[in-house]
């Protein structure tokens, strides 16, 4: 499926998990304009900066370092200007009550980040495909985890 | 003259046989007098003789009185009630001795009355045989026997008065003596009375000796009794105290364990946080090794060699391995540190949600769960889900390779009493949900050995695993006070029966 130029955010504060993240947009040929934060208070300053353009997007990972995703979730959520970007949360632990709190913030989807490049890849299209087709719209519970494995 | 003489005589005559009548008349009177005075003499001898019995009478009456007045004082002292009515009865007596003496005075009197009356009556009777003979002498005496006759007349009524007083004075005597009749039958009856209440005195005086003898017999009884009783006190104060230091010393130990046992429970905690933290952060470089490795696998795979290769893999599916332990520990971690929060929970919509979660392996698996017999229980829901995830997902996981994996999860509530396991009680009501599946099955002998930690039937090289996900089922069961049983036969299927209370 073609997407159009997609405006990428990831806040991420693991190195490695960036480079997996910008390689696998690389190697799927997704067009896109890709930025990373590597901590909460650097998103929010980042999104709250007038002159920063709305990502279509953002990649939300749980545990960073002075802001967690938590954090960053429901304040995007409060923020009138900021609540309909579709956010996607990164983790590596798959813990049932903490997604359903999850959905219920607000968030779009849930990605448990697999061990395999290859899933990761699929994932993350999977994501893009599913963002592009209904930006706005929040999917149920029962769509909300894109994973291929899980505890 | 003589005409008239003749008729002088003639009326003197007439005069004298008058007079001789009168005077034969007079006698007459005077014997009926001397009769009756006669009478009456007779009559005041009876009334004196009645007098002098009812002085002996009333002697008696006082003698019985000084008798009774013994017997009284014989009698309890206490009894007041009886001296006083001695002394009322004392009273009496003098009354009746001073109106003994009265009469005795008044008999007197009347006796003395008597004799005047009889000296009164000889003297008359020797009058009229007097003027008897001077009647026919005397016609002047007539006149003086007339004025006599007049007075002896006046006498007679002064007698006739003097009699009636006698009557009346011996009526009143009569009357004195029924008095003193009664008073003696009343005093008698008194008497009577006096020794009913005396002899009931008595038998009161017996009572209360034997009742006195019976309390000096209680009272010795008592006295051993209390000195026994002391001597218990004396025993048990001592095991009191010697208690006393036992309590304070066990008060001591208690606070030794308490504190000893808040200190394991930290530690515990502290271990189970530990393991949980460190596993969770293990997660991510582990991960990340496999990323890279299958990044090398897929981008380097013309650079390297079979053997190459095939080292990579191996690292790829120990770095899996790793994997699963931690989550298995991070699972069984999760069961130890959260509260046991008790829910009444639907079990169908924590089965939906479990078959949501393994809906690529139930695909690969061709798998069907048939979930429809089940209802709600009181559960802690994150638990209990991680309970049904693991039998499931365990059932899935040892399904026949040629046949599609079946399960039937159902539950209904049943009584302990129909259960037969002594584990359970026979007056609660328990859940009871079965989860049947047609896979591989085991030997009947390891249907215990399945549920300890680390516990494998199979090598790691033909199904994966870490032995926890049943350990980490019974744990839960045990959370929910309850029992797993597990029943099958090898390449017949598994049956696993879980009971729980129904309300905790």
């Amino acid at each position: 499926m073609l997407l159009k130029q997609m405006n990428i955010l990831l806040a991420d504060d693991d190195t490695d998990d960036c480079i997996f993240f910008k390689e696998a947009l690389q190697e799927l040929f997704i067009p896109s304009d890709f930025t990373t934060v590597h901590d909460g208070e650097q998103l929010m300053q980042l999104l709250n900066n007038e002159t920063t353009e709305l990502p279509h997007v953002l990649f939300l990972d749980l545990n960073m370092p002075r802001k967690n995703g938590f954090e960053c979730l429901s304040e995007i959520k409060r923020n009138e200007k900021l609540s309909g970007i579709p956010v996607i949360i990164l983790s590596t632990s798959f813990e049932h009550e903490t997604v359903n709190q999850l959905h219920k913030s607000g968030a779009h989807y849930y990605i448990r980040k697999p061990s395999q490049f290859s899933q990761f890849k699929s994932l993350i299209q999977q994501s893009l495909e599913y963002i592009a087709q209904a930006l706005t719209d929040q999917p149920s519970r029962d769509n909300f985890v894109l994973n291929t494995q899980c505890n | 003259m003589t005409k008239i003489n003749k008729s002088v005589e003639d009326e003197l005559i007439i005069a004298r046989q008058e007079l001789a009548f009168q005077k034969v008349e007079k006698g007459k009177r005077a014997a009926e007098l001397g009769i009756a005075n006669i009478e009456l003499v007779f009559q005041d001898e009876e009334k004196e003789k009645r007098a002098a019995e009812l002085v002996i009478a009333n002697k008696e009456v006082v003698f019985q009185n000084k008798e009774k007045e013994k017997r009284a004082a014989e009698l309890i002292i206490a009894n007041k009630e009886v001296v006083f009515q001695n002394k009322e009865k004392e009273d009496r007596a003098a009354e009746l001795i001073i109106a003994n003496k009265e009469l005795i005075f008044q008999n007197d009197e009347k006796e003395k009355r008597a004799a005047e009356l009889g000296i009164a009556n000889i003297e008359l009777v020797f009058q009229n045989k007097e003027k008897e003979n001077r009647a026919a002498e005397l016609i002047i005496a007539n006149k003086e026997l007339v004025f006599q006759n007049e007075e002896k007349e006046k006498r007679a009524a002064e007698l006739s008065i003097a009699n009636t007083e006698l009557v009346f004075q011996n009526e009143e005597k009569e009357k004195r003596a029924a008095e003193l009749i009664i008073a003696n039958k009343e005093l008698a009856f008194q008497n009577e009375e006096k020794e009913k209440r005396a002899a009931e005195l008595i038998i009161a005086n017996k009572e209360l000796a034997f009742q006195n003898e019976e309390k000096e017999k209680r009272a010795t009884e008592l006295g051993i009794a209390n000195i026994e009783l002391a001597f218990q006190n004396e025993e048990k104060e001592k095991r009191a105290t010697e208690l006393g230091i036992a309590n304070i010393e066990l008060a001591f130990q208690n606070e030794e364990k308490e504190k000893r046992a808040s200190e394991l429970s930290i530690a515990n905690k502290e271990l189970l946080a530990f393991t949980y933290v460190s596993s969770h952060d293990l997660q991510e470089p582990l991960r990340k090794i496999q990323t890279f490795c299958s990044i090398i696998l897929e981008n380097e795979n013309e650079n390297l060699s079979e053997k190459g290769k095939y080292n990579f893999e191996r690292m790829q599916q120990a770095a899996g391995r790793m994997q699963q332990l931690i989550d298995d520990l991070l699972a069984f971690s999760r069961i130890n540190t959260t509260e046991l929060i008790f829910e009444e929970a639907d079990l169908k919509i924590i089965i939906e949600e479990i078959i949501s979660d393994l809906k690529e392996t139930i695909q690969d698996k061709h798998a069907t769960i048939d979930a429809s017999g089940l209802g709600s229980a009181n559960i802690i829901p994150f638990q209990f889900r991680q309970l049904m995830y693991n039998l499931i997902s365990n059932a899935l996981k040892f399904s026949k390779p040629d046949l599609p994996s079946k399960m039937v999860i159902k539950s209904n509530i049943v009584n302990g009493s129909k259960i037969n396991n002594k584990k359970l009680s026979a007056d609660k009501n328990y859940c009871h949900i079965t989860v049947k599946d047609n896979g591989i099955g085991f030997e009947s002998h390891f249907s215990e050995r399945i549920f300890e930690v680390f516990q494998k039937l199979h090598s790691k090289e033909v199904y994966g695993g870490t032995g926890i996900g049943l350990a980490i089922v019974k744990k839960i069961v045990e959370n929910h006070n309850g029992i797993i049983i597990a029943t099958s036969e090898l390449d017949k299927g598994a049956t696993f029966d879980i009971y729980f209370p129904k309300s905790q």
